[in-house]
């Protein structure tokens, strides 16, 4: 049973990853204004602009870049950027594990938030706790994320000259460093997030706290903690890691803002600058990066979701 | 702001600032050593000649030499651009197409494999000429288009044979943008110049470290031509692309130059931070003075209405350059007359001494509206502005006080707003049907600022202007050798085009240079060349 | 109302907030003293006093105007968002879930392929492609908004489907128009009530985040967002006002509207009434 319905998940995720993939490829080339003028930018002449369109191969015709892009693709060789002429591939091994470590530190810094919040919020619904505690947390997700990470960085310079943590250091030169300067903006970005999960994780467990197996829970004599833990969380953990799964893709674009802010050399920032100069290779790879891990983690995610709940196997 | 007056200002900030500093600099012996630490830009990549951003030419500045470079150090007074030779001990000028260049001799490549400090060579100038002038890409080479062909006369000699006079082939030269020597078995070992291992040259630093995104280190090159320099040992350049986080860091005293080009700071941030930097860094020196960006709205002389002169003439009186001043750097700023901006002093015309054509530069609203009615608008008329924010807010500001005064007159300009790729391919080389607006780039001489702009068929002749008369003007001073000569030619020039206003010139901003007071020997100048300034710079910490 | 008002005080303060920005809105003329880009003579960057209660910004304008001015630009950019956005993935989500199968299938498959994307890139995109401008803004955002939402609705209009009164309709024979529209989309108006009203939130900030990358509201609006990220993050030390007040004035009103929403959907959705 699970096997056929894993095998029927992964047959349909390929022409996801198709369509997703001709999308990628199509959608920066209908931005007017191509990488080659751009380069050129302020200084150029007709005629350097038509030679380097050449060299880089953009004059040849869509479907024919497409194909061969592709191909390429599939072999591992995702080009090289058209601005700094090395291998993509290599720009995203570089990048991608500073803003994995940055979004994992702030998955986790949302689930400490909203994790406890969200059950203490349902366990006692509508009491002042409740009240207090949701406050502040959608007060944490209406700050725009930038304004406050702008304060945090600029006010502590000024009343007590302390240098910002920016200037990425790697974790081999310093772990302690390392792991310390990633706190900051991932508390940011965790509070963001952290909102919307406490949200979610309060609602399922007030709906499954109505649950017939609950309500006999109670009624058996057991402890309030017992219940809503034991009972109550597991099955509301379910659409959480839902919806962590779906936020998997806003991670590669959302921390553009904080990556920008606290220097932080990530993939978001990378993916920002190569759309506005329109250096197609690197969107395309980093597209094609984040839809294929995106797939694969929702593949995953569905096949935890069977493997919990057997009534889901449509 | 008229000469005498910003000679004052600037006399004026130089003596604050020595003020601030405890002592003279002039009476000490330069000190070895030390590290310095700036903020630079992360470069696309490492070949000069395959790319124009100047994050990867300021680069080179510290790593590689030219033929002759522009003069640098706390004597030359800022926008002053006098040429001396940097690679080339001497030069003559047999006749108008001809440059014969002697080489110093003793000039070792940085001791790196594979050239591993072997002396260079009349050969790698001619390489390199060679390689500028053909490598795919080379958006730059347009500056040697005058070359017809370079050789090597003997080891140490190199003659360069132009296509046509070209009074400006030794600016040419000196632009940190240009020749910048590379040698052949570095291209031969690496393909091209891309990777930061390949960056080998005859400068005063060598390229120890890069990391990408991050930052990179300079060390000193014991065997640099010139004996003693440079005397800083290292220099950490941090990137950083965020404004609060560069002010916080340099208010915590991280920075040894101000972060933005060419060493300084925003205005906005300056008038901010310089109480809290007095008590910070109660050493830092400052600089101020004219900068070279200048911002202009273009429109479409070939077309109505602007094919109508006093249409261009209303356009700008209309314009308020005083409150556009204070308004938008606090008051340091300049009213820039056409063409080449105030910054470059040896070039250049303060707006009251353009003759007949200053009076389009004072603010009169009034004879505006006069003006436009005269030509047939007494209602003005509706407008388009093509324009693109640059990721700044003071352009954003500008922008919208243009459209104010041009809406006080009665011309109805609505922003249409274009984002940055978009604009660069459209408006920037002219492409669109009404007005456009924005900073345009920084040049070091005054051929660029007019060339492109006012000559017909050129991509950033902007307005479409085909003035026979302007034409002519301009061939004629590419020919004009003698300095003092061109020099009027290109005030002449100014003065017509005053008249004409094809482009409405409005202000620029002045440069706030910053250094700390630790860095001895060093005077802030428009342009590239941070190299240049700091190779007999020494720090006293 | 007035039940609402004891049982979810939360609710209640953000409803004030909310009708408080439409009021906004919808009576800036009256309510601002100045125009939104009307500079005041010799008042540059004065902090606040009774004569411009929010002070002025660099451009010698009054910041209590432009925040007045700016609620429109968010309302409008927050509703047509919303309106476009709910719309079609009313539409998609509902036939989606309705027609099932295949249909369905393929559906889902492209709603998924395009929820893969980071949506700074669709968003960038679009805007390159459309250029910058309010509506560009509203259709790019809109299309992120209307694929997570029309998952969200798709999953409600599948639960009421299972319901009792679907299948007896059904097996009355009753064409498919009548069932979605008398049956099924009032039970989802709840839902859609809901995510409207948050998703205004939403909408709020996505614009403030698009103004510092540089792809917000053009100029000469006033939007909050541009107001914040702009000239206000440049005089952050000088002229604090200018920042603040954006700030303040966008964090209250996501909050209002998330507050409103909470509410909402604590009163409205059916699985969750019948107290503890």
């Amino acid at each position: 049973m699970l096997r056929r319905y894993l095998a029927r998940r992964l047959v349909v995720a390929i022409p996801s990853l198709l369509i997703a993939s001709a999308i990628v490829f199509a959608l920066p080339r209908l931005i007017p204004g191509d990488a080659v003028q751009l380069m050129l930018a302020e200084t150029s002449y007709a005629k350097d602009i038509d030679e380097l369109r050449a060299k880089l191969g953009l004059d040849r015709p869509f479907y024919v870049q497409y194909v061969d892009w592709l191909g390429r693709a599939v072999r591992g060789d995702l080009g090289e950027s058209l601005w700094t002429r090395r291998p993509v591939l290599q720009e995203l091994a570089q990048r991608l594990p500073v803003t994995g470590e940055l979004a994992a530190y702030a998955t986790v810094v949302a689930l400490l938030i909203s994790l406890p919040i969200g059950v203490l919020a349902a366990a006692r619904q509508d009491s002042l706790a409740d009240y207090v505690v949701r406050s502040l947390a959608i007060l944490g997700l209406s700050v725009p994320a930038f304004w406050l990470a702008t304060l945090l960085i600029v006010l502590p310079a000024i009343w007590w000259g302390w240098r910002p943590l920016t200037g990425y250091v790697e974790f081999r030169a310093d772990p302690v460093a390392h792991v310390t300067q990633l706190l900051l903006p991932a508390a940011i970005l965790g509070i963001a997030t952290a909102a919307a999960l406490m949200r979610l994780t309060r609602g399922m467990l007030l709906e499954v706290l109505r649950q017939d197996y609950v309500r006999t829970a109670w009624a058996k004599g057991l402890a309030e903690r017992a219940v809503v833990v034991k009972h109550g969380l597991r099955n509301a953990v379910i659409p959480v890691v839902t919806l962590l799964g779906t936020q998997l893709p806003q991670i590669f674009g959302g921390t553009v803002v904080i990556e920008t802010i606290f220097g932080l050399p990530g993939v978001s920032r990378f993916l920002f600058d190569a759309i506005n100069q329109r250096d197609y290779p690197v969107i395309q790879g980093v597209n094609l990066l984040v839809v294929s891990t995106v797939v694969v983690v929702n593949l995953a995610v569905d096949t935890l979701y069977a493997v919990l709940d057997p009534r889901i196997r449509y | 702001m008229d000469l005498s007056r910003r000679d004052l200002i600037v006399a004026g900030a130089t003596l604050a600032a020595s003020a601030l500093t405890p002592r003279s600099a002039r009476a000490q012996t330069p000190r070895r050593g030390g590290t310095l630490s700036l903020r630079l830009w992360d470069p696309p990549h490492w070949d000069l000649d395959g790319t124009i951003s100047y994050k990867t030419h300021i680069a080179q500045t510290f790593t590689h030499s030219r033929l002759v470079k522009h003069k640098a150090g706390p004597g030359v007074a800022p926008g002053t651009l006098a040429i001396e030779g940097d690679l080339a001990e001497s030069w003559t000028q047999p006749n108008e197409t001809t440059y014969v260049f002697k080489l110093r001799r003793g000039v070792r490549w940085h001791n790196k494999p594979p050239v591993n400090g072997r002396e260079l060579t009349a050969e790698d100038v001619r390489y390199t000429v060679e390689r500028f002038l053909t490598v795919k890409g080379n958006a730059n080479a347009y500056m040697l288009r005058s070359v017809d062909k370079v050789e090597p006369l003997d080891k140490y000699t190199v003659k360069f044979t132009l296509k046509e006079p070209f009074a400006w082939f030794l600016d040419m030269l000196a632009n940190p943008m240009a020749l910048a020597i590379v040698a052949k078995e570095v291209v031969d070992k690496y393909g091209d110049l891309k990777p930061w291992e390949s960056v080998i040259g005859t400068g005063p630093w060598m390229l120890d470290s890069y990391r990408p995104n991050i930052g990179y280190t300079y060390v000193r090159n014991p065997a640099y031509f010139v004996a003693g320099q440079p005397y800083i040992d290292r220099i950490e350049v941090t990137i950083d692309e965020d404004n609060a986080s560069r002010t916080a860091s340099f208010l915590a005293g991280k920075y040894d130059l101000g972060w933005e080009l060419p060493g300084g700071i925003n205005r906005s941030d300056w008038v901010q931070l310089r109480d809290t930097l007095k008590i910070k860094r109660p050493n830092l020196r400052v600089v101020e003075f004219p900068g070279n960006v200048g911002n202009h709205i273009s429109m479409r002389v070939d077309q109505k209405p602007f094919n109508d002169v006093r249409v261009r003439q209303a356009m700008s009186m209309a314009l308020d350059r005083k409150t556009l001043v204070d308004t938008l750097y606090e008051g340091a700023g300049v009213a820039n007359p056409p063409g080449v901006p105030l910054a470059l002093k040896d070039w250049s015309l303060p707006v009251d001494q353009l003759g007949e054509g200053a009076k389009n530069f004072a603010y009169d609203p009034k004879e505006a509206k006069r003006l436009l009615s005269a030509a047939g608008y007494p209602n003005g008329f509706p407008a388009t502005i093509c324009w693109t924010t640059y990721g700044s807010p003071v352009v954003v500001d500008h922008a919208q006080l243009i459209v104010k005064y041009l809406k006080d007159v009665g011309i109805d300009a609505k922003l249409d707003t274009k984002e940055y790729g978009a604009y660069i391919s459209t408006c920037f080389y002219g492409k669109f049907d009404s007005l456009a607006f924005g900073p345009q780039t920084p040049f070091l001489d005054g051929d660029n600022y007019l060339f492109g702009y006012y000559y017909p068929g050129e991509m950033k002749n902007q307005s479409h202007v085909n003035d026979p008369v302007v034409a002519d003007m301009l061939v004629r001073q590419r020919r004009t050798f003698d300095v003092a000569k061109r020099r009027e030619l290109i005030h002449d020039t100014q003065r017509y085009l005053a008249k004409q206003v094809y482009y409405t010139t409005s202000v620029g901003t002045m440069y706030t240079t910053l250094s700390d007071g630790a860095l001895k020997n060093y005077g802030p100048n428009l342009g590239y060349d941070y190299g240049g300034r700091l190779v007999a710079a020494w720090l006293d910490r | 109302m007035a039940l609402f008002v004891r049982r979810k005080p939360l609710g209640a303060i953000g409803a004030v907030i909310v009708v408080a920005m439409l009021v906004m809105a919808l009576f800036a003329e009256q309510i601002a003293p100045y125009r939104y880009d009307e500079t005041v003579r010799g008042a540059r960057m004065k902090p606040p006093s009774a004569a411009h209660w929010l002070g002025t910004d660099n451009l010698s304008r009054d910041m209590w105007s432009r925040i007045v001015y700016g609620a429109r630009v968010s309302i409008t950019v927050g509703f047509g968002t919303i309106a476009l956005a709910i719309s079609v993935a009313t539409a998609v989500g509902v036939l989606s879930a309705y027609f099932g199968g295949l249909w369905d299938l393929g559906v889902q498959r492209v709603v998924d392929a395009w929820l893969s994307f980071p949506y700074l890139v669709i968003i960038l995109s679009v805007m390159a492609v459309l250029g910058p401008g309010r509506l560009n803004l509203i259709v790019s955002v809109a299309i992120i908004l209307a694929a997570t939402n029309s998952r969200v609705i798709r999953g409600t209009t599948l639960t009421v489907m299972q319901s009792q009164f679907v299948e007896a309709a059904r097996a009355m024979g009753c064409g498919h128009a009548r069932i979605i529209v008398r049956h099924l989309l009032p039970n989802i108006t709840a839902t859609i009530i809901i995510l409207a009203t948050i998703g205004l939130g939403a909408v709020i900030l996505a614009e403030s985040a698009l103004s510092f990358l540089g792809f917000g509201v053009p100029p000469p609006y006033p939007s909050w967002g541009a107001m914040l990220s702009g000239s206000g993050r440049t005089y952050m030390l000088r002229a604090p006002w200018m920042a603040v007040w954006p700030g303040v004035a966008i964090s209250l009103a996501v909050f209002g509207f998330n507050m409103l929403g909470d509410a909402l959907r604590d009163v409205l959705d059916p699985r969750l009434r019948g107290g503890r």
